[in-house]
């Protein structure tokens, strides 16, 4: 049962970092910092509850408004560039951050033992959850409530005119601005609300796996930040969900008895998945599929 | 801080650049063709160099035969990324291909790692035996080789460019491709020649960084792509020159730093300062001004 | 009263003069063409307006304020707003999207907070929405994607679309470009329909028949210079006008 509630967090905490990048994505900008962003989230909150001693809630709500605040600095230099030039000068900030915490070093010494993030060591004894009783089921039940209300969050969003604008920029900027929208709030502010959702994100990763270090937030991780989200398709935060369960939970888990053969179906799967679904696995044309096997009977 | 040191790391920099400047090309050259980027580019290049020990395993070849197998079987490999990346993925969704590229970036990374068992692989060096000196500034053979053969590779890629029918066609289809189709030239075997080409400089570039690394390992793949992109963007977008320069740039730039200032801190500036340049010059080194659109 | 001058505007791209020292104004209420062959500087003229080109040099005053350089929406937020040359829609939002996001008035936004404005909308602003697709035809089309929509119903959403904003003053960049004769009628009606309801019209248009229709005065641009001004009438029998789109231009006026 551990197992599977293992699962739960890894889908969970997947899903809120790939809801991070959709925001940003839907504006049309595509951005590897996520990982840098989810980080900060990670190491705020793991400092605030291990040397400050904080409970996680508290912590987790700091560290997301910190992680939304740094990316809301990144978005209005980012403003100026496109493409590319966005996709590299987000990977470069995204490393920056990284490398900011393999040179961090802050311990302080508590009940007897020297904690804190240790620079390339990583910050270990992230212990909120076991000093506090948490059950493993606990922590998933925790981390799916905030999966849901982010998602649900994100959902009304939508389904509101901020959410449409969020598109009407992904789609044509040029004709977003002509009819009134204000371009440097919009984009400004799905860059702050997708640091956010990643800092969420992070600051949940640091307490279930109890050690960070700064290799987890690599170029890698970015990529599966924006991987969900295409995958998945952005129509809505569902395609997100039913990317990483098709990732996390079915090439990773589910095919573990193939071995590393598995790792190879994974980037082949990619490939074959955008050829036949471009815009996603949830685009307007399985929708209206699965709506036509629904309505026809 | 000792003069000599300087220049001695800067002229490493400079000579182990080249391959940089390379890599850089492979992804200026298909950005300008197809305006489009090839995330799977760093690791068909790496992979290429795999093949070539792969086949040197079986059969003892000279090691500039094995360069030139390293080429030939990245350049095949890059025909199959355009195929399966590139060819059916509609123009209007770029997001789609540069996931797809993404997804064969992965794919070829794994069937490296399940072929060697995730194991580094030794790859033989050229002239490592030479060194030159001028009493205390000396220059290693291997990378005066690497430089060398480098430098071939772009002038015989400058004289294709400007030189033959394909060239022209590639850099009409860069420029207007519709007027290029209207012109008779196919634009999908353009592209895939151009694949093709920026295959064979990248398996080259892959073996290089073999030889003068001495081993091949997959973790080499992340950190050259994003090497390569950021060559590709310094350089300005499409530009040859600009990938060029940029190449040697990051070189000299990167094994200065790696003296004198030691490897934690040093990557640390450098991601910033470039995404401050980014953000500051986004048309490259070798934009006329700095404009909004 | 004039609604829009333009004071000595200028824009060079390198060493091109694309706009060059155009003086023009445009009274309150009017229908004002600006034709002029390809190249000419029109669609430049109306990105300068919109601030989407920043100026090299001159001004641009809305009703007496100096709107040079602002940014595009805020330029909007003004009472200027317009259509392109080339459609260009939310192509993957559906048409009622499209008008949606657009409702950017400043009684809209002053209507209603931050919250309530982007997140939490009122019925009251949907049915607008529904009120203007339906003066644009295009009310049986709510909830298509506005990409599937046919030419001549993408250019009845993208007017409707400037509409939403109640402009006083619209730039029209070519909008009857690849209409038929009887589109171009309807078009020729819906502004006249605007003319009264108060909206001061810019048309920047190659489809002379809409132009010397509809028109109440003409500017003419050739090589981003003013080289006439007046009636239509007037500018029909024009000699710089004749000469601009013969002389050495052969083929590329459309009319």
């Amino acid at each position: 049962m551990d197992f599977f509630f293992g699962l739960l967090q890894i889908i969970g905490v997947h899903t809120i970092l790939g809801l991070s990048a959709y925001v940003v994505l839907q504006t049309g900008q595509v951005t590897l910092a996520q990982a840098g962003f989810f980080s900060i989230g990670a190491y705020v909150s793991a400092m605030l509850t291990v040397l400050a001693g904080w409970h996680i809630v508290p912590a987790l709500l700091v560290a997301a408004t910190a992680a939304g605040i740094v990316a809301g600095i990144v978005g209005f230099p980012a403003l100026r560039i496109k493409g590319l030039m966005l996709v590299v000068a987000t990977i470069a900030f995204g490393e920056f951050i990284r490398l900011f915490w393999f040179n961090f070093d802050y311990q302080i010494e508590k009940k007897g033992i020297v904690v804190g993030p240790q620079g390339g060591e990583g910050f270990k004894q992230i212990r909120f959850f076991p000093e506090n009783g948490w059950s493993t089921l606990d922590v998933a039940i925790f981390i799916w409530v905030i999966v849901a209300l982010i998602m649900l969050a994100l959902w009304w969003t939508d389904r509101s005119r901020a959410g449409a604008v969020l598109r009407a920029v992904g789609e044509d900027e040029l004709a977003a601005q002509s009819v009134g929208i204000n371009l440097t709030a919009v984009k400004v502010g799905a860059f702050a609300a997708g640091g956010f959702i990643a800092g969420i994100g992070g600051a949940i990763y640091a307490h279930y796996t109890t050690h960070i270090e700064h290799l987890n937030f690599g170029v890698m991780l970015a990529t599966f930040a924006i991987a969900y989200p295409i995958l998945g398709g952005l129509r809505n935060v569902f395609g997100t969900l039913v990317a990483v369960i098709f990732i996390q939970g079915f090439l990773v888990e589910g095919l573990r008895f193939m071995g590393d053969w598995r790792n190879l179906l994974f980037g082949a799967l990619i490939v074959l998945a955008m050829n036949v679904q471009p815009r996603g696995l949830i685009d307007e044309r399985s929708v209206r599929l699965v709506r036509g096997l629904f309505t026809r009977n | 801080m000792d003069w000599l040191d300087f220049f001695q790391s800067i002229t490493d920099g400079l000579l182990f650049g080249s391959i940089y400047a390379l890599i850089g090309i492979g992804f200026t050259l298909i950005f300008g063709v197809m305006h489009k980027i090839n995330l799977a580019y760093g690791a068909a290049s790496i992979a290429g160099a795999y093949v070539s020990i792969a086949v040197a395993a079986y059969v003892p070849l000279p090691a500039l035969v094995t360069f030139l197998i390293a080429a030939i079987a990245s350049g095949a490999i890059a025909l199959l990324i355009y195929l399966a990346n590139f060819r059916f993925i509609p123009l209007a969704s770029p997001l789609a291909t540069l996931m797809a590229t993404v997804g064969m970036l992965i794919l070829i990374d794994e069937v490296v790692v399940h072929a060697t068992d995730g194991m580094p692989q030794p790859y033989p060096a050229l002239f490592a035996d030479i060194y030159i000196e001028w009493g205390d500034f000396g220059l290693r053979g291997d990378l005066i080789f690497i430089f060398v053969l480098s430098l071939i590779a772009m002038v015989v890629l400058m004289f294709m460019l400007y030189r033959t029918r394909l060239g022209i066609a590639t850099r009409a289809v860069a420029q207007q491709p519709v007027a290029a189709q209207l012109a008779g030239i196919s634009l999908d075997r353009t592209n895939a020649l151009t694949f093709v080409i920026t295959g064979l400089l990248g398996g080259l570039a892959g073996a290089m960084i073999g030889a003068s690394v001495g081993v091949l390992s997959p973790l080499l793949v992340v950190p050259i792509t994003v090497k390569g992109l950021i060559v590709c963007v310094i350089g300005g977008l499409g530009s040859i020159p600009g990938a060029i320069v940029a190449g040697l740039a990051v070189g000299a730039f990167e094994n200065f730093f790696l003296a004198f200032r030691g490897v934690t801190e040093r990557d640390m500036y450098v991601m910033l300062l470039l995404f401050v340049f980014l953000v500051f010059r986004p048309g490259g080194i070798f934009s006329r001004s700095v404009a909004r659109d | 009263m004039p609604i829009l001058e333009l004071t000595s505007l200028s824009k060079h791209f390198g060493g091109v003069r694309a706009v060059d020292e155009l003086d023009l104004t445009v009274e309150e209420g009017e229908i004002f063409g600006l034709i002029g062959p390809n190249g000419s500087g029109k669609s430049t003229t109306v990105n300068l307006i919109c601030g989407v080109l920043p100026v090299t040099s001159g001004q641009v005053v809305f009703e007496g304020r100096d709107i040079t350089g602002r940014q595009p929406h805020r330029v909007l937020a003004a009472g200027v707003a317009r259509t392109f040359q080339n459609i260009r829609l939310f192509g993957y939002l559906s048409v009622w999207q499209n008008l949606w996001v657009a409702q950017n008035s400043m009684e809209d936004r002053r209507r209603e907070n931050f919250a309530k404005r982007w997140f939490f909308g009122s019925g009251a602003e949907r049915d607008t929405v529904d009120e203007q697709l339906e003066f644009a035809g295009l009310i049986d089309k709510r909830n298509e994607l506005a990409a599937n929509l046919s030419f001549g119903e993408q250019r009845r959403l993208e007017l409707a679309r400037a509409l939403a904003a109640r402009p006083r003053l619209l730039l029209l960049d070519e909008p009857a470009a690849g209409m038929n004769l009887e589109e171009v009628q309807a078009l020729d009606g819906r502004l006249r329909t605007l003319q009264q309801a108060g909206v001061t019209i810019v048309l920047v248009e190659h489809v002379m028949e809409l132009v010397m229709g509809v028109t109440d005065r003409i500017a003419v641009l050739n090589f981003g210079r003013k080289i006439a001004e007046g009636l239509p009438a007037a500018i029909r029998e024009d000699e710089a006008v004749q000469q601009a789109y013969l002389g050495g231009n052969v083929g590329t006026m459309h009319a």
